[in-house]
């Protein structure tokens, strides 16, 4: 599932490059970065899983699908730091006024570049699969997909809204991720969403990419 | 940028065969820019000039037309995450 969610990043992150080097736009070249480290992310978190599977029947089967989880986690936390840092970029631009949730996302923003530190150990027990770990997860995403959905209710475009829908589902996957103590089955939901939302992404890519 | 996409938008528009009028209007330049802006262009080699009888009139190359077509992807692509280009 994974590796279907590598190829659909990297198929993203190419399509925003093609876009950042015909009009030399910042926000694409932010969002070539984030989805190119997501990508980067899920290859190694799909291929740790794949040799902590075959390596299941020698020592360091955990280890394995630790750093994997680990590296795949500062993926996505860079990632999504990434997007928020350009929506907040354009919305200074725009000279719009400040929401509140923005102000919260430029705090968490600010303390994660300020204090690598303090946070790399707040962080260390938690990369790990572990519900705390999806919190943080969660509250970025979950401003990404408030941002999209502001964007789908101004344009109806129906692009915007398959944007919607996939950071919707990705928020909704780390919801489950952290909901899973309760039930395997929510982890398993959460995967399914998770592949959902980067299926929505290449809907997307599909029908920008067709010509009219 | 934003200007040179309009031109050749405008151009398409008129059925890839525009009076430097038309474009003045659709485009929304003055004169000199106008004059500026599509020499820029034939340079690039996207649009080209035909010249027949006494009237001039700008037409797309193929390399303007794909152009054109990369751009409505990117811009399509950019409208999607809620980014102006």
């Amino acid at each position: 599932m994974k590796l279907v969610a590598f190829v659909i990043a990297l198929a993203i992150a190419y399509q925003a490059l093609k876009g950042y080097r015909l009009t030399k736009q910042k926000t694409l070249w932010y969002v070539h970065f984030s989805f190119a480290v997501l990508s980067a992310g899920l290859l190694v978190d799909s291929l740790a899983g794949f040799v902590g599977i075959v390596a299941r029947t020698f020592r360091g089967t955990i280890a394995f699908t630790s750093i994997g989880y680990s590296i795949y986690f500062f993926a996505q936390l860079l990632a999504y730091s990434i997007l928020i840092y350009a929506y907040v970029s354009q919305t200074r631009t725009l000279n719009t006024p400040t929401s509140p949730v923005l102000v919260a996302s430029l705090f968490g923003f600010a303390t994660l570049q300020a204090a690598p530190g303090i946070v790399a150990r707040l962080l260390g027990s938690m990369v790990e699969y572990h519900p705390g770990s999806e919190i943080l997860l969660l509250f970025l995403v979950f401003y990404v997909a408030v941002q999209t959905g502001t964007n789908y209710s101004a344009t109806k475009d129906r692009n915007a809204l398959l944007v919607f829908l996939a950071f919707l589902m990705l928020a909704l996957s780390h919801l489950f991720f952290i909901l899973q103590p309760i039930s395997p089955l929510l982890f398993v939901i959460g995967h399914l969403l998770q592949l959902s939302g980067f299926v929505s992404f290449l809907a997307m890519l599909l029908r920008v990419t067709r010509n009219q | 940028m934003k200007i040179y996409v309009d031109i050749m938008r405008v151009i398409q528009r008129e059925e890839n065969r525009a009076k430097p009028t038309r474009i003045l209007y659709g485009a929304n330049l003055s004169y000199d820019r106008l004059l500026k802006h599509l020499d820029e262009l034939k340079t690039l080699g996207v649009i080209e000039e035909i010249v027949e009888s006494d009237d001039r009139f700008y037409k797309l190359t193929q390399k303007g037309i794909e152009f054109l077509n990369q751009f409505r992807a990117v811009e399509r692509f950019a409208t999607a995450f809620g980014f102006a280009i």
